[in-house]
């Protein structure tokens, strides 16, 4: 008996006879972004998939950032419902631009400091993490044996990634890059995230329960801790950018910090957007603001 | 580069086209994939760049796009199903236009896995390498995902 599903493997559809010219116009807006990222030294510009960490970001000037480090947090992308809707938003708050990324439900934010990304088709909004790491195979098996779920290694142009989850299941990537695999060089200054309006500042992961998490992340990325501002809080210490953790919350949740020129301002823009924010609060570190966009997506703003 | 652009546009976007169905889709994939070359170009070592090397990037890149889409469904949770999978012989002459609508209606793991292996005539490791599962999972994911093609061909096959 012959198997059915040879017979997809017809010459009419397999992979030799396959050539088909697309649409002109996108064959030749191709091969102008094409062009462009070629004569960009530091290639094109990144997508939700293709990650690199020591690529330029856009198309405004960025100041000069060490590599990611080994525990650092090298790429995040912001998991929302609606990605055309949370574009929208951040550019109206933030002023936001974007790049062309994978798909439809994707999107990359140009000229931040780090990459990062935005995508749709969530259930619930959350910042989505993608730690540098050293060695990947390591910190895979000790994933697994704290208790987490390892996705295999894969390689990428711009690294060996794997997709990941905690031992309480969120979900986390790991990225090996050139840069990641260098050694650790002198303390660096606490504001290594990046210092422009739209940047990502800090990083409060609220977990469901603390403990967990730190021996998790701490026996994974090796990193440590101290008592933080808020009580049952975190600091991890020496990361970029920085990174709380606090515990008690019924679901785990990534919640970022933006640094904008004007706390004030940004929460004006917030409220005229459809998103709610708390009036600026002074904090020893700056003034905040806690803000919800239009569908439920948490975030803060830092006049830092 | 550009010459390569030039030569392998039409089989990168041929290949992914005939294989997700959709042109906004595989003009979106084609662009990642000529992205990641030009990113792999610059790079201390870059490969060899060529229209197969390409292929095998645009490979990639439409399994990313399945495993992104295959995230938020729900029937990626049968993949976890370990029960030992049924038998499925099936005699029958496949109308390949019917077959490959009947694929498109799939789940994106089974479609993924049928694809690859089927159309693409990848041997079993290698699909299981593309899926990141292992010889023997992919095996039993094979299995279901001609169970489920089945049931949907002849759904096809039934509603005409």
């Amino acid at each position: 008996m012959t198997d059915p599903f040879e017979a997809l493997r017809s010459p009419a559809v397999g992979i030799e006879a396959v050539a088909i010219d697309p649409d002109p116009d996108f064959a030749a807006r191709l091969r102008a972004r094409i062009e462009r990222a070629l004569d960009q030294p530091g290639g094109p510009p990144m997508s939700e998939v293709t990650f690199d960490p020591d690529a330029d970001q856009g198309h405004q000037p960025v100041p000069e950032l060490t590599p990611p480090r080994h525990g650092d947090v090298g790429y995040v992308s912001l998991w929302v419902p609606d990605v055309e809707r949370a574009a929208a938003f951040f550019s109206a708050v933030l002023g936001w631009r974007y790049a062309p990324a994978g798909g439809p439900r994707e999107r990359q934010v140009e000229g931040t400091a780090r990459p990062h990304g935005l995508w749709g088709g969530q259930e619930r909004s959350t910042l989505f993490l993608c730690f540098a790491v050293d060695d990947i195979e390591a910190v895979l098996e000790r994933v697994e044996s704290g208790g987490g779920r390892a996705g295999r290694a894969r390689r990428e142009p711009y690294g060996v990634v794997a997709d990941c989850a905690d031992d309480q299941g969120m979900p986390f990537a790991l990225v090996e890059s050139a840069g990641s695999r260098e050694p650790r060089p002198a303390p660096r200054p606490p504001a290594a995230a990046g210092t422009a309006h739209g940047d990502l500042a800090y990083i409060t992961m609220e977990v469901v329960d603390s403990g967990h998490a730190r021996t998790f992340y701490g026996s994974v990325l090796g990193w440590r801790y101290s008592p933080g501002h808020a009580e049952g809080g975190w600091e991890v210490e020496d990361v970029a950018p920085m990174v709380g953790m606090i515990g008690g919350a019924g679901t785990a949740t990534i919640v970022p910090m933006y640094r904008v020129d004007d706390v004030a301002g940004a929460v004006d823009r917030v409220r005229a957007a459809g998103g709610t924010a708390t009036d600026p609060e002074r904090q020893p570190y700056g003034v905040t603001s806690s803000c919800v966009d239009d569908q439920g997506t948490r975030f803060y703003l830092g006049e830092l | 580069m550009l010459d390569l652009y030039d030569t392998a546009l039409p089989r990168v976007y041929g290949y992914l086209l005939s294989r997700c169905g959709r042109a906004a889709l595989a003009e979106d994939l084609t662009a990642e994939t000529f992205l990641a070359a030009v990113d792999a170009a610059g790079r201390d070592h870059p490969p060899t760049m060529t229209v197969p090397w390409i292929v095998g990037v645009a490979r990639h890149k439409l399994v990313d796009h399945w495993r992104r889409q295959g995230r938020d469904d729900a029937n990626m949770r049968a993949l976890v199903d370990t029960a030992p999978p049924p038998e499925d012989p099936w005699d029958a002459e496949l109308d390949l236009v019917c077959a490959h609508d009947t694929l498109a209606r799939l789940a994106p793991h089974h479609r993924a896995a049928l694809t690859l292996r089927y159309l693409d005539d990848l041997p079993v490791k290698e699909v299981a390498e593309l899926l990141d599962r292992t010889v023997h999972a992919t095996e039993a994911l094979l299995v279901r995902a001609r169970i489920a093609f089945r049931r949907a061909y002849e759904e096809v096959g039934t509603r005409d």
